[in-house]
């Protein structure tokens, strides 16, 4: 019964976030096209409107879809956060909401979503949706994948279910600062490549400037960062105890060198403005591969056995 | 009347030279009055700004002075040299020469495109050229067109809401940079017209920058701009009377200034670039990195392109500006609507023109036929009292018959002789000929004369087939 009702409503959350997605895409698009559009007026406009006054033949690209777009991701964010109600009031235990992979998968789709939302709304961050609805709309499907096909829950009757939960929240709220932080290093690269090629970023959305994209790279691998030392520290004590979980040498096994390693990453993110030589392009460079080094963490675990 | 232009702008001329040929709103009357003293009856009007010089002049076709002398006249005027204008200037007639000043008037041709600010320049060129005396009717008419139909122009197409102007652009341009203009050091190079007034128009809007630095090789012409825009004027000092931080910097500093710069704005008259690769690069580290937005007016450049690809550096010249700005789809969108209406309204005024040297060649060619027919009228007359005093009344109608054949056979004689003897001729057009073939410069097919022959006096082609066979294809598709 539980299983079936994840899986349908994971797919219905799934189709949803595409939905919004293509939404997103198509505004994308519609402002591009009014762009290429604009370079032949006569060949757009019809030519017994062109003489009357401007205000009426000026294109609106941005206002269609964006009150169904605003609806389809309060949806996401409200379904998915019941979604992982439902499952820890089913499955989970009292101080763990965290039962599975995908509760992990939902927690982090909820959450992006609400960011989405609140992002949204700020000017100054303007363009970021576009970025952040393919993502949500990935992570979905992943959670159908893992609750359909890998499903398998954490170390049922743990001994420490405190710790348990504590690790797994930190861990999965400090992957999606991490993501956040990547979705900004990759439209700070876009606007990047953008003014280097000498256009203007802003002629397709109301990007935001680089200045606030780096400070947001750093903002969202400072918060990733402190949640993924939590998420660490606390596996590290959990491991500590259960140290044969996953046999001899286990602190030099691919997924402690990797999360090791990403966290490193991040560490240097968040304090570029000191470290200034990796400032720019290589440090959104660096948030992207920080995340894609979590990402191959977390297919490790899902492929393995978890602590 | 034809019309001629010969200007330098600043696309096509350096900096050097843009200064050298500015002429004052104090000298313009002197000059104009040279060039009445120099060519007179030559309707005149010069436009002069920072970023160019344009002299226009009404003539009637086939009459001095020809680009040349207006060349010389402008070197000698401005003390420059005659080769530098001559490969900076650009030359343009007739319909070309209105679309150009219609252009300029609406900001079309400016530095930052669609900027109004022009249209009170190119008004104040036109009001001396009427206080010199030097304008008559051609450029009455093509300025006070130019003038209204661009503000209309303006009006229609959004673009005066625009308020565009280089430093307007420079500031919304680094909002893809920048979170706020405000906490931010900008740095003017070089102390010229350029870099004057758009630090002049940065500073007065409510976007005005943390701190303003100016660096310039001579010293005092840098504490001058900055005394006049309300900075320091003191070398080094910060807080000024204006109430604007910043203010005068050595050349010397100019590392240092690079080093706090955010945004730099660059327009000196060097000859070689002032900012190059291999004196920035060291920088980058001291600037820790921070994103730097460099624009360049300066013609030739100030900043090596190899600057521009260095890492957080972004290297913008006005065109890139332009070009990057338009494509934002409703600026676009506007500009083009406006150039459209002002292509149209010079195509207009230049008909309206037209059509006024057709009335004159109307009423030209009517005094030519009166003139013959008055000689012919005389000879009859003298001829008919002879006749009537011998008494001879049989004879008045011959003398009615030869009359009328003496008149049709003068008033064909020129144009006709000109249509047989059209191959040898050339080399030398006499003034009455057609001005559009002789100022074209090359020969008109006859089959052109031909063609206008049968089109004026609505004759029938099958009649002369066998004179005009030879040109058939050229009746297709007449001359200029």
């Amino acid at each position: 019964m539980t299983p079936t009702l994840t899986n349908l409503g994971l797919v219905l959350l799934t189709l949803t976030a595409a939905a919004a997605s293509a939404i997103a895409l198509r505004r994308l698009r519609s402002a591009m096209a009014i762009n290429q559009g604009a370079v032949n007026p006569d060949a757009t406009t019809d030519p017994e409107t062109r003489d009357d006054s401007l205000p009426a033949t000026r294109p609106t690209p941005t206002e269609p879809g964006k009150t169904t777009l605003n609806l389809l991701v309060t949806a996401i964010a409200l379904g998915a956060g019941a979604l992982l109600v439902y499952r820890w009031a089913e499955v989970g235990e009292d101080w763990n909401p965290i039962a599975a992979h995908v509760d992990g998968l939902l927690l982090i789709a909820s959450l992006l979503a609400a960011v989405g939302l609140f992002i949204q709304r700020r000017p100054r961050l303007g363009g970021l949706a576009v970025f952040i609805l393919p993502l949500l709309t990935l992570i979905l499907a992943w959670a159908i994948c893992a609750s359909t096909w890998t499903y398998k829950e954490f170390n049922p009757g743990s001994l420490y279910p405190v710790w348990t939960a504590v690790h797994l929240t930190g861990v999965y709220l400090g992957t999606l600062g991490c993501a956040l932080a990547a979705v900004a290093g990759v439209m700070y690269l876009v606007v990047e490549q953008q003014l280097k090629a000498k256009r203007n970023p802003r002629g397709l959305l109301r990007l935001a400037s680089l200045e606030t994209l780096e400070r947001l790279t750093v903002q969202t691998s400072a918060v990733g960062f402190a949640l993924l030392t939590v998420g660490l520290v606390s596996g590290v004590l959990i491991l500590r105890e259960q140290g044969d979980a996953l046999g001899e040498g286990w602190w030099y096994s691919p997924k402690i060198v990797l999360a090791f390693a990403a966290w490193a990453l991040y560490a240097v993110v968040m304090n570029v403005r000191v470290a200034t030589v990796f400032r720019g392009r290589r440090a959104a460079w660096l948030a992207v591969a920080g995340f894609v080094l979590l990402l191959v963490v977390y297919g490790i675990v899902t492929s393995g056995g978890h602590a | 009347m034809r019309l001629l232009l010969l200007g330098i702008n600043h696309r096509t001329a350096p900096v050097a030279l843009r200064e050298s040929l500015a002429i004052g709103g104090e000298r313009l009357p002197a000059v104009l009055n040279g060039f009445k003293q120099n060519f007179p009856g030559v309707e005149a009007v010069l436009l002069s700004t920072c970023n160019r010089t344009e002299l226009y002049i009404a003539r009637p076709s086939q009459s001095p002075p020809d680009i040349d002398a207006l060349r010389r006249f402008l070197a000698d005027q401005c003390g420059a040299d005659l080769d530098a204008l001559t490969a900076a200037s650009i030359h343009r007639e007739q319909q070309p020469a209105v679309h150009h000043l219609f252009r300029v008037t609406a900001g079309l041709d400016a530095m930052a495109v669609g900027e109004t600010q022009i249209i009170g320049q190119v008004r104040r060129a036109y009001e001396a050229a009427q206080l010199a005396d030097t304008t008559g009717p051609t450029l009455h008419r093509i300025f006070q067109s130019a003038l209204r139909d661009v503000k209309q122009a303006h009006q229609q197409s959004g673009v005066a809401a625009l308020q565009q102007s280089v430093s307007s652009m420079a500031v919304e341009f680094a909002g893809n940079l920048f979170e706020s203009f405000t906490d931010k050091t900008v740095v003017g190079l070089g102390a010229g017209e350029i870099t004057k007034a758009t630090l002049r128009r940065m500073l007065s809007s409510d976007q005005s920058p943390a701190a303003t630095w100016i660096v310039n090789r001579t010293a005092s012409a840098g504490s001058r701009l900055a005394a006049s825009l309300g900075l320091s004027t003191a070398m080094g000092e910060t807080i000024s009377p204006g109430g604007h931080h910043g203010g005068a910097r050595s050349w010397e500093d100019l590392d240092e200034v690079l080093v706090e710069a955010d945004i730099v704005i660059t327009g000196t008259a060097a000859a070689e670039p002032v900012v190059t690769a291999a004196q920035f690069k060291p920088l980058l580290r001291r600037r820790r990195n921070r994103p730097l937005f460099l624009i360049d007016l300066a013609v030739p450049r100030d900043v090596e392109p190899a600057v521009g690809t260095l890492p957080n550096v972004y290297l913008y010249n006005i065109d890139d500006l332009n070009s990057a700005l338009a494509d934002v789809p409703r600026r676009r969108e506007k500009i083009d609507r406006c150039e459209a209406l002002v292509r149209g309204a010079a195509e207009r005024c230049l008909g309206a023109a037209q059509h006024q040297d057709l009335g004159a060649l109307v009423r030209q060619l009517r005094n030519k036929l009166l003139t013959i027919g008055e000689a012919e009228r005389e000879r009859t007359q003298r001829k008919m009292q002879a006749l009537h005093a011998a008494g001879r009344y049989d004879q008045i109608d011959k003398l009615l018959d030869e009359h009328t054949h003496r008149l049709i056979n003068k008033v064909l004689h020129l144009p006709l002789s000109r249509l047989e003897g059209k191959g040898k001729r050339s080399a030398t057009p006499s003034p009455g000929e057609p001005k559009e073939a002789a100022e074209s410069g090359g020969e008109v097919p006859m089959g052109f004369y031909a063609a206008a022959l049968r089109r004026l006096f609505d004759l029938d082609e099958t009649a002369t087939v066998g004179d005009a066979q030879a040109d058939a294809p050229d009746v297709a598709n007449p001359g200029p």
